[in-house]
């Protein structure tokens, strides 16, 4: 079964002997500025002279993306300038002062190293890669969506080649469920509704007595007390919210009926921004209050939680938006979200739904058994920067449990998560068919 | 299924194995390829193996197996980590 590579190395990707090659590149001494403009330039300057194009250059600096459109015909050197004039010009907190703590200080370059193309469903890449429209054509040829991270660790886009199921008829379908408002609101509610029984669900799963464990407090049977010094991590998931977390839990409940009733599509966003609110309340007890988390902020999140959130929001986004490649739905005509003009909003829909399950717990999973802890983040931006090491722990966390099977009740076989959302495309296909009516799905552990 | 394939061929069509191989399975060790394929690629692999290989000369042995039961244990060095996170 073909799976997502994850690559933090820097280097350059490219196609040959029709298959993937990374070229690492040697990491260089922190401190050195010098060096890294000239290994960038010499990186450059062999791209720039095997494939006589200029534009390679743009690749290696993404954040900076509309500026470069101007240096389009210009070749080598200047370019070379524009990257030394905007390194020196970053913030306060340069990349130097954080690469040092990230790169290890070896000089020794790295083997090249071959990927299996027919293993690749798709690729993540957190390092600095550059690669050609050589490589782009040959990832569209494979159906291999490209997700691009950027420095820090958050989303900055992707390459979604070429459809290769194409359906005109869903199409004209899926824009009629979007014109006639009854059949959005229909969908709309209906992905509220299932994202809010998923985040009930986990507040009930981090709730329940038996995830209590062996702790001393929950034996005296003494429900309302926070163990103080109980770090051992005896207690396998989470099991730390011994705070009872039924506020939130009827705050929930008592929210969800007004789904049905919410008439248009702005009450239908009130109700859910309501219900994640409330949901928040209850991370700081599910953390074991090792973790401070009052208010969800994002762009730039301000602490770890929402770092995380943040981090673990984009790879379920980027998992969804795999998975609606590989069927016959347009990313592009979503329900609950605006459909917009640069966005995959379908991918953000079905999102909501799964975030729960996969991003929520994989976040109580990595910070509770203290596979990642406080010194995988920065503590000179107030732990809001999560460290190489940390991501590719959440990485490999967040890939195993899309990778983990479960016993399907309906189809009486057993399914991974990826699976889980790949039907749930299919049953939006057949809804918008008009086979069979669309219900999220729920998730029963 | 997860598969072990290990060839033995001659010299001179060493290099086209390699490259056949490479885009399907991780190479682990010279002529050892191993990875996850489906009974398609598979097939494909095979059907493009044979073409290159020469029947009364080489060899090639399958190992099919489920992943899930399967110990894999590395004495020395390990040659190339198969994994998908680089």
């Amino acid at each position: 079964m073909k799976r997502p590579y994850y690559i933090f190395s820097s280097g350059r990707l490219a196609r040959k002997e029709n298959t993937v090659f990374l070229y690492p590149s040697n990491p260089v001494q922190h401190g050195d500025k010098k060096a890294e403009i000239n290994t960038q330039s010499i990186q450059d300057k062999q791209i720039a002279e095997d494939f006589k194009i200029s534009s390679e250059l743009k690749e290696t600096s993404p954040e900076y993306g509309n500026d470069e459109k101007d240096n389009d015909q210009r070749i080598g050197d200047v370019n070379d300038e524009r990257l030394i004039e905007v390194e020196e010009t970053e913030s306060e907190l340069t990349e130097e002062d954080i690469k040092e703590d990230d790169e290890n200080t070896e000089l020794t370059p790295k083997p090249k190293k071959v990927i299996p193309v027919e293993d690749i469903e798709s690729i993540y890449i957190f390092g600095e890669i550059s690669f050609n429209t050589k490589f782009l054509t040959f990832a569209s040829q494979n159906q291999i969506p490209i997700h691009v991270f950027n420095y820090y660790g958050y989303y900055s886009g992707s390459y979604y080649p070429r459809e290769f199921l194409n359906s005109g008829f869903l199409l004209v379908k899926q824009v009629e469920h979007y014109v006639r408002n009854e059949d959005r609101m229909r969908l709309a509610r209906k992905f509220v509704i299932g994202a809010a029984q998923n985040l009930l669900r986990n507040l009930k799963y981090y709730n329940s007595p038996s995830r209590t464990g062996k702790s001393k407090a929950s034996e005296e049977g003494m429900k309302g007390v926070v163990p103080v010094e109980d770090k051992t991590g005896i207690n396998d998931d989470s099991a730390f919210a011994l705070h009872p977390l039924t506020d939130q839990i009827d705050g929930i409940e008592s929210l969800i009926p007004l789904i049905e009733k919410a008439g248009n599509i702005q009450e239908l966003m009130a109700i859910e921004g309501n219900i994640r609110q409330v949901y928040y309340a209850a991370f700081e007890p599910i953390l074991g209050y090792d973790f401070e988390f009052k208010k969800r902020i994002k762009r730039p999140p301000n602490n770890a939680v929402n770092a995380l959130i943040s981090f673990g929001n984009s790879m379920v986004y980027t998992a969804v938006l795999g998975e609606i490649y590989k069927t016959q739905l347009s990313p592009l005509i979503s329900y609950l979200h605006e459909p917009g003009e640069r966005r995959f909003s379908l991918a953000l829909d079905i999102a909501e739904i799964f975030k729960p399950i996969l991003a929520d717990r994989t976040i109580f999973k990595v910070l509770n058994k203290r596979i990642i802890q406080e010194n995988d983040f920065d503590k000179r931006l107030n732990y809001a920067y999560l460290k190489e090491g940390g991501r590719k722990s959440f990485v490999k966390e967040f890939d195993e449990r899309l990778q983990t099977t479960i016993q399907h009740r309906g189809l009486r076989k057993s399914v991974s998560y990826r699976s889980l959302i790949r039907l749930e495309c299919y049953k939006l296909v057949k809804h918008l068919l008009g086979e069979k009516e669309y219900e999220p799905f729920q998730i029963w552990w | 299924m997860y598969y072990i394939i290990v060839y033995d061929v001659e010299e001179k069509r060493v290099g086209k194995m390699l490259k056949l191989f490479r885009s399907y399975l991780n190479w682990v060790q010279n002529s050892v390829f191993e990875g996850e394929l489906t009974e398609g690629q598979l097939e494909e692999l095979l059907m493009r193996a044979k073409k290159i290989i020469k029947a009364e000369k080489d060899s090639i042995i399958v190992y099919s197996m489920d992943g899930k039961y399967m110990e894999r244990k590395i004495i020395g060095i390990e040659k190339n980590p198969v994994g998908n996170v680089i």
